[in-house]
């Protein structure tokens, strides 16, 4: 194939399973780099909460280092402030902290069967990330992907709730967990098309909170397999499942999910997955985000880049969000690698 | 005062309490054991501890996950709460006292809970300074309990770059404290290169490190008693 597709092209048939000029190399989760935010003149603290700041400083991957994608947000916690919750930015922080919730809504068992507020999408930061996906998609649209994400229900939950709390009563009191996470289904499914609406190319689902390091690949399936199913039915754009940490032994319920594609990170044996699941499946993810692409040598993150296609994943995407003081000559010898390595 | 039979009839059933998380049963076998004149420190050690041992060993064959140990947890610490005001300062040389916390920036405190209840169970003293902890407070802490031990947790890549520059700060001013670090995203080389004492990337290892630690406290324990028989 000799035509040079553009970033859009190339990840929409991706996940089309037609073919592409070269492996995407992209991701459904926080890109944003220290070297865009200071072209920008941006505090990480503030792109948050600015609509056009947060598409601008999203639009910096594709800008600087080509990457196949343009994602925002760039925390996890836009849908648990909708809900009510209240976040920190750490805004007189010198160092990059990522948003957290600093009150939840849920304090004790007998909460759990909380309000969903009617104007759900009216509150908190949905607006501003409607507002900033319109920009983003006026200003490199056309041959960029626009993504987004949303939380799993169980890492939702967990957000809203201690997550304590929220593992104990998933074994003590399922029917109560399975009620909330019924609820918050809806929600992230309401959220989901809002950000449809503004115009996403693909969306991330994010249950990191159901790992197999913290949950039984038994209690996945029954607890959380049903609320992922429901979630992407309703889902209309391309879809991925991510979950990190130990994924081995729920890769095929992953898959089950409805999601267009599933999403793992390092810990995942990609080789044994991709035998699982066979060849079309589309699985991403598998690239250490902080130990290779941060910390690792250029030569580390070649190597790397080469032996997760050589693994089988069907894009290069790192497992994570990109920690953002990530050095540009890193960047790009992934960029190049995939460019080069990864035209198939 | 009960027979020994009936003391290790009392132990084995606070052991099986904490392996089956059952909250009621480990307050009232703790109490049992005290009523029928089973030693306080026995009771922690060859009972809750010794149940958390078989739990750990669980958890790491897959067959109990999180929430079970969470329960496990509570269990040992209801336990824990009747015994501990009996217990009897125990000379093992290697009293201590540490600070833990998890790092700005992080509100997941689970792995660091886990990690501070073996400390508890050893009769530490433990300055827990939560979750969300600024940097800086790390470093005013140790100087002002002056631990030995400041463990860091941080359960995702996007916090745990701060306990680097903790590391620098509470080493530069204070040498021989010793840090740990732990956490999903935290590995040998990144203790290494930051220069960590130790490291456990998860609640498997922190477990399984900490109870290397009680049960080599259990060993003196025993060489110290056999030691006065003599």
């Amino acid at each position: 194939m000799a035509e040079i597709m553009t970033a859009k092209e190339r990840v929409l048939k991706l996940f089309a399973g037609e073919p592409t000029d070269r492996a995407a190399c992209f991701s459904g989760m926080g890109n944003a780099t220290t070297e865009g935010l200071t072209r920008l003149g941006y505090k990480f603290a503030q792109v948050h909460l600015n609509a056009r700041q947060m598409a601008e400083t999203a639009a910096t991957t594709s800008k600087i280092f080509d990457f196949d994608c343009c994602v925002m947000p760039f925390d996890l916690c836009v849908e648990a402030e909708a809900l009510g919750c209240k976040i920190n930015t750490y805004p007189h922080s010198e160092d990059l902290l990522y948003p957290t919730i600093k009150e939840k809504i849920i304090h004790n068992e007998d909460e759990m069967d909380i309000g969903v507020p009617g104007d759900l999408t009216e509150r908190g930061r949905i607006p501003l990330m409607r507002e900033a996906i319109g920009i983003a998609k006026k200003d490199i649209g056309d041959s960029v992907p626009v993504g987004s994400y949303v939380l799993g229900p169980f890492t939702l939950a967990g957000q809203i709730m201690e997550l304590n709390d929220l593992l104990k009563l998933s074994f003590k009191k399922p029917d109560k967990v399975n009620a909330l996470m019924e609820k918050l289904s809806a929600v992230i499914v309401q959220v989901a098309q809002e950000f449809e609406k503004a115009g996403i190319d693909y969306i991330t689902v994010r249950e990191m909170g159901a790992t197999s390091d913290v949950l039984s690949p038994r209690a996945f399936n029954t607890l959380i397999l049903p609320h992922l199913k429901s979630i992407f039915k309703e889902i209309k754009v391309p879809s991925v499942l991510h979950i990190c940490g130990k994924t081995n032994d729920i890769v095929g319920f992953m898959m089950g999910s409805g999601a267009k594609a599933i999403s793992v990170d390092q810990k995942n044996d990609v080789a044994d997955t991709r035998k699982k699941l066979g060849p079309n499946a589309l699985v991403f993810g598998n690239y250490d985000p902080y130990n290779v692409l941060v910390s690792g040598s250029e030569d580390l993150v070649r190597e790397t880049t080469r032996k997760c296609l050589d693994d089988g994943v069907s894009a290069v995407w790192p497992g994570c969000d990109i920690w953002p003081t990530v050095p540009p000559e890193n960047f790009r010898a992934m960029m190049e690698t995939v460019k080069d390595y990864g035209k198939q | 005062m009960a027979t020994e039979e009936r003391k290790s009839e009392i132990l084995d059933k606070l052991r099986n309490a904490v392996i089956e998380y059952d909250e009621d049963s480990a307050k009232e076998l703790a109490q049992t054991a005290l009523d029928e004149g089973v030693d306080a420190n026995t009771a922690i050690f060859n009972g809750l501890v010794s149940g958390m041992q078989k739990v750990g060993a669980l958890f790491e064959k897959q067959e109990y996950f999180v929430p079970e140990l969470l329960m496990c947890a509570d269990a040992l610490y209801a336990g824990l709460e009747i015994l501990k005001p009996h217990v009897k300062q125990m000379d093992l040389g290697v009293r201590g006292s540490v600070v833990i916390g998890t790092v700005e920036g992080d509100v997941h405190d689970i792995g660091k809970n886990i990690v501070k209840m073996m400390f508890d169970v050893a009769g530490f003293t433990v300055y827990d300074l939560g979750r969300d902890v600024p940097l800086d407070k790390f470093v005013e802490e140790q100087l002002k309990t002056d631990s030995d031990l400041v463990c860091l947790s941080a359960m995702m890549t996007t916090t745990m770059v701060g306990m680097k520059k903790i590391i620098e700060d509470i080493k530069k001013k204070n040498p021989k404290v010793k840090i740990m670090i732990g956490g999903a995203p935290v590995s040998q080389d990144i203790a290494d290169k930051w220069g960590a004492d130790g490291y456990a990337p998860d609640a498997t290892n922190a477990l399984k490190d900490a109870i290397n630690m009680i049960s080599s406290l259990k060993k003196l324990k025993e060489d110290a008693e056999a030691n006065k028989k003599i």
